[in-house]
């Protein structure tokens, strides 16, 4: 899956019970696939009810840990042409870049940069990376009803030397098509973000939210992602994913 | 105390005039070392203040001097595991062309992380607008500002502000304003915050950040996350707590510490003449109530004690006054001083108020309550002795005795051995100042004795020119010695300052202009910023071979000038061809041969050093210095040592291939720029304005523009030294009036008489005169002389302690000569009144005087 990676972010791991691993491992080979695309709208909603809107072109060659994936802001005017590249790897945290048109120059966003919020959004630079399995231990926590469907409750740690911003996460996993539904991300035991996942629809045969409420509990902000002709395993170009690219406009 | 209330008393409501002089004394005094040393802390106070709001939860800053450093530095401290946060830094003070508003801090950020290190407080409603960074990072004329800044200006989100790039004047858009208080309250709140990115274009940074602001990780702790960063970056780094760069400044500024100091000083001693003087009045006018008292029974110790305590309670008003003087002195200077300073500097701070420190305020009143004691110590002994018999008789008490002036012969004499041995066997700056302080108290203890021969040597002058009140003129000065002693000490002191101060401003004037003369003789001067001493804007390389091809240049040298670490101390480096520098400027240097220090120097093999950085740090032909560049550590034998004032803690000259290779830093300060002959230095410089009219920031100034700034830069740091001159020369003509003033109270009945004998008006104003004018002869002659002296010990101390900056003995005969009109027509003026009261008072009553 999964177009923000958050969702992938937490699938994997050491399990202390064997069924959340192979649960975990089973969501991530459901949504397996090898190049991802939509048109994301974004509304962020802070605190005093404030709205602001962007949108953007998603696109990702790979999948799971060993993905490129480039982010093109299309509007409002005053961002557009803006880019973000993530490169992400099995063994380590992810690459990112983010392209300025009017500057004409890359930044790079740096590891300990990774927890502050994405752009305004909800979102951290975290949320954005794919992780692998392995960056995880997992345990199952049991069984509980979301939004009416039967779901199983899982808890992820980050595993030893692995860094993120939080000390663990709780998902809820629909039992009937292997997705994510709910994710709680905690920071030292207390509730930081919670993302909740809408809209379920089947893409080329991947079961896909195509509708993701990020909401910042500390901040009481939330920021509403919906993926617009969302598409998946469409052609693209190794070479589309480079700094070079980012550079020549591509 | 009963004393107290009957007599002193009762003497100050009747002298209200000279007790406000009194007390206006140690109130000067305290009022000029309260609101000196208050506008020095408060301009360092601003400075450490900038750097404490623009650091936030900055734990470790990372630097590597002036010049900065190439981002891919960035990367290896963030990958340290030690670091939790690494926010890079640009920051430029830039003009902001609104009237009144002066400059602006423009600190550049990576607004994608630098909100961990730094928290911007934004106005309600705004928050949206920069938490949300995309817009103001996709923006590059995206600028925060504190509101401060946005209410004096009229700003608000959305607004324009036009500010001086790289580029030339270009306008930003607001797209946040900060919250008073916390960051927004650096630089005195004209404090903007943009995208670091963005400035590096604007300022003409290239691919480089000025430092790193680094949160350690809360698990290892600043001190082992700076040695690890340490290791890591190698010596050519810095990595401190931002605290350090306020010792920096201190350290960078201390010449301006210890010119303060020395005013200081100054200014409490002339407070303690004043009580000196206007005690020592005080104590002739009471002697015969001095007498009396001692004739009914009261002892020395009763009497001394009396005027200890009127100078007690004078100094410890005086000193109340003065520390509020002082406050509004600061308040007064502070923005003048903190402009003076940056522009001297270039640093960025900022002073509009004066930060009060209860210390120095109490320690300003303290050593007012001092110095009252100390001026009055001497007439307070002098009062104790006073024998009741002769207290009685008018003009004994006058005479100094023969075993009075042998004894303060003899110890004058002891004093000037004992300061020529300090001087002679001992290079130590105590034994220098030891020698400074034995030297002036050896002139002093001569001085009455002096004053009387030259007033003797004076009597047949005056007899010459005015029989009969030129003789009484003159017998009036030697038979009263010890009336007029205090005056003509106070006077010699304070020319012998004049003539210090004027003579050292006279030889810095003079060795300015001449390594102005050969140092800086281009026709014109390209650079980023209309100040030549601002760093906040830079060229790149390229602007040279643009500069070549403008018809009409001959010669374009491209120079670079940081402020660089040598051990602790910020000192400049001045990065030039200097293969090319030669042919046009050659300066020989004062030791060691000039051929070989400049071949070696512009083969990369050694540095020229300025002469005060050698003498500042000890260094000599053949020693090595050691530069620790972000690229490597340099180590370089010094060739030789030039005259040359670009710093007062001293430069380093390289060649630029050396600084470009150690520092990875090819952008240039200012090109120097000569013309082909016959070119026409208007027609060059609107040639090079409209060549990057519109495309680039360019300031074209000539060689005689740069030279009135430099002189002017000079003329604003010898400002204070003038003012203390017209103090000096104030206090020495407030001491003549009081002589006269005692003079004619003690010899109304005299004066009475010689009217009673037919002697006219005229004559008694002309003798009143001369006695005036005389006693400016006496202190001028006395005044120069040790003037001479000073001046010497002047030289010496810049030399040593405050700028390295070796001065050319040289007596100002020009000031002398214009002191000697002044003093005499200061003299003669502060005689008319006192003239005026002898010859207006009652016949009747200066007959029944006494």
């Amino acid at each position: 899956m999964n177009k923000f990676g958050i969702v992938l972010a937490l699938s994997a791991g050491l399990i202390q019970a064997q069924d959340a691993r192979e649960i975990v491992t089973e969501v991530q080979r459901r949504a397996r696939a090898e190049s991802q695309r939509y048109e994301g709208s974004l509304r962020v909603i802070d605190s005093g009810g404030r709205v602001t809107d962007k949108s953007w072109q998603y696109d990702r060659l790979g999948s799971h840990g060993n993905s490129k994936a480039i982010l093109r802001f299309t509007s409002p005017p005053e961002v557009r042409g803006v880019k973000l590249l993530v490169l992400n790897h099995p063994d380590r945290a992810s690459d990112q870049w983010m392209w300025t048109p009017a500057l004409a120059r890359e930044r790079r966003i740096a590891l300990q940069d990774r927890s502050t919020r994405f752009f305004g959004t909800d979102f951290s630079f975290e949320d954005l990376e794919e992780r692998d399995v392995e960056h995880y231990d997992y345990r199952l926590l049991g069984q509980e009803t979301l939004e009416g469907h039967l779901c199983w409750r899982l808890e992820a740690r980050p595993r030893k030397g692995k860094s993120s911003q939080y000390t663990r996460s709780l998902l809820w996993v629909r039992q009937d098509i292997y997705v994510f539904v709910q994710v709680e991300n905690f920071v030292d035991n207390q509730l930081a973000r919670r993302l909740k996942y809408g809209d379920f629809e089947r893409v080329a045969g991947i079961w896909t939210g195509r509708r993701l409420e990020m909401h910042d509990v500390r901040r009481n902000s939330r920021t509403i992602l919906t993926f617009d002709k969302l598409d998946y395993n469409l052609p693209m170009q190794e070479e589309t994913f480079t700094l070079q690219a980012l550079r020549r406009g591509l | 105390m009963k004393l107290f209330r009957l007599l002193s008393w009762q003497y100050v409501r009747k002298h209200k005039l000279r007790s406000v002089l009194t007390l206006s004394g140690i109130t000067l005094g305290v009022a000029i070392f309260v609101g000196m040393h208050t506008v020095n802390q408060s301009v360092l106070s601003a400075f450490q203040h900038t750097v404490d709001r623009v650091a936030g939860a900055t734990e470790l800053e990372i630097s590597a001097g002036e010049p900065g450093f190439e981002e891919e530095v960035l990367e290896r401290v963030q990958a340290e595991p030690c670091v939790s946060a690494a926010a890079p830094i640009i920051e430029a003070i830039v003009d902001t062309g609104s009237p009144g508003q002066g400059s602006l801090l423009v600190l550049a950020v990576d607004m994608t992380g630098d909100r961990s290190l730094r928290e911007y407080d934004l106005e309600s409603g705004e928050s949206a607008i920069i938490d949300d960074p995309l817009v103001f990072l996709a923006q590059p004329d995206s600028i925060m500002v504190s509101r401060q800044f946005a209410q004096r200006n009229g700003l608000r989100i959305g607004s324009g502000l036009a500010l001086e790039t790289m580029e030339g004047p270009k306008r930003f858009t607001v797209r946040g304003i900060m919250r008073t208080g916390g960051l927004a309250s650096a630089y005195g709140g004209s404090l903007a915050v943009m995208d670091i990115y963005a400035a590096q274009l604007v300022f003409g940074r290239g691919r480089r950040f000025d430092r790193i602001d680094v949160g350690a990780d809360a698990g290892i702790g600043p001190e082992k996350c700076r040695e690890r960063l340490e290791a890591l970056l190698g010596p050519g780094f810095k990595v401190e707590p931002p605290s350090a760069r306020g010792q920096y400044f201190a350290s960078m500024s201390q010449a301006f510490a210890i010119s303060i100091s020395f005013a200081s000083v100054f200014a409490l001693l002339i407070g303690i003449f004043i009580i000196y003087n206007s005690f020592s009045i005080a104590v002739s006018h009471r002697r015969a109530e001095i007498g009396i008292l001692r004739s009914m029974g009261a002892t020395r110790g009763q009497i001394r004690n009396l005027f200890l305590a009127e100078s007690a309670v004078a100094g410890v008003i005086g000193s109340a006054i003065g520390v509020g003087a002082g406050i509004l002195l600061a308040r007064g200077m502070i923005t003048y001083t903190s402009t003076y300073l940056r522009d001297l500097y270039g640093t960025a701070q900022r002073a509009e108020t004066v930060t009060t420190d209860p210390p120095l305020m109490l320690c300003g009143w303290f050593m007012g309550l001092l110095a009252s004691l100390a001026g009055g110590w001497l007439p307070a002994r002098s009062a104790s002795r006073v024998d009741p018999v002769k207290a009685l008789q008018k003009g004994k008490y006058q005479l100094l005795s023969a075993g009075e002036n042998r004894a303060r012969r003899l110890a004058a004499f002891a004093l000037g051995c004992i300061s020529a041995a300090c001087l002679l066997l001992s290079s130590s700056p105590w034994a220098f100042y030891t020698g400074y302080v034995l030297a002036v108290l050896a002139a002093l203890l001569l001085s009455p004795a002096l004053a009387l021969w030259l007033a003797r040597a004076l009597r047949p002058v005056l007899r010459w020119l005015r029989p009969v009140e030129g003789a009484l003129a003159a017998d009036s000065l030697i038979q009263a010695p010890r009336r007029t002693s205090a005056t003509v000490a106070a006077l010699m002191l304070s020319l012998a300052l004049a003539v210090g101060f004027a003579g050292v401003a006279r030889a810095s004037y003079r060795s300015i202009h001449g390594w102005i003369d050969v140092a800086l003789n281009p026709d014109l001067f390209v650079t980023a910023s209309p100040r030549i001493t601002a760093r906040s804007f830079r060229f790149e390389p390229e602007v040279e071979t643009r500069l070549r091809a403008v018809a009409g240049v001959r010669e374009v040298q491209a120079v670079r000038t940081p402020r660089v670490l040598l051990g602790d101390t910020p000192v400049l480096l001045v990065a030039v061809d200097i293969g090319r520098l030669i042919r046009t400027s050659r300066r020989e240097p004062l030791e060691g041969d000039g051929d070989t220090a400049y071949r070696l120097a512009a083969e990369g093999k050694g540095a020229i050093i300025s002469d005060n950085l050698a003498l500042l740090r000890g260094l000599k032909k053949g020693d090595t210095i050691e530069l620790a560049a972000p690229l490597g550590v340099l180590r370089l034998p010094v060739l030789g040592s030039l005259v040359e004032y670009s710093d007062q803690q001293g430069s380093i000259l390289i060649d630029r291939s050396l600084y470009t290779r150690y520092w990875g830093d090819t952008s240039v300060n200012t090109f120097r720029v000569y013309l082909e002959p016959g070119a026409a230095e208007a027609a060059v410089r609107q040639s090079i304005l409209e060549g990057f009219a519109g495309e680039r920031r360019v300031f074209v100034l000539t060689n005689r523009e740069v030279r009135s700034y430099i002189l002017d830069l000079t003329d604003q740091w010898f400002g204070l030294t003038y003012v203390q001159l017209a103090v000096a020369v104030l206090v020495a003509i407030l001491g003549i009036v009081n002589t006269l003033t005692v003079s004619i109270i003690d010899r109304r009945r005299e004066l009475g008489v010689l009217q009673a004998v037919g002697a006219v008006r005229r004559q008694i104003r002309n003798t009143i005169w001369l006695e005036a004018v005389s006693i400016g002869v006496v202190g001028l002659l006395l005044g120069l002389a040790l003037g001479a002296l000073n001046l010497y010990f002047s030289v010496e101390m810049v030399r040593q302690d405050i700028a390295g900056i070796r001065l050319t003995y040289a007596y100002p005969w020009l000031t002398a000569a214009v002191l000697i009109p002044v003093i005499l027509g200061a003299a003669w003026l502060s005689a008319l009144g006192p003239a005026e009261s002898a010859v207006r008072g009652s016949l009747s009553e200066a007959l029944e005087y006494e």
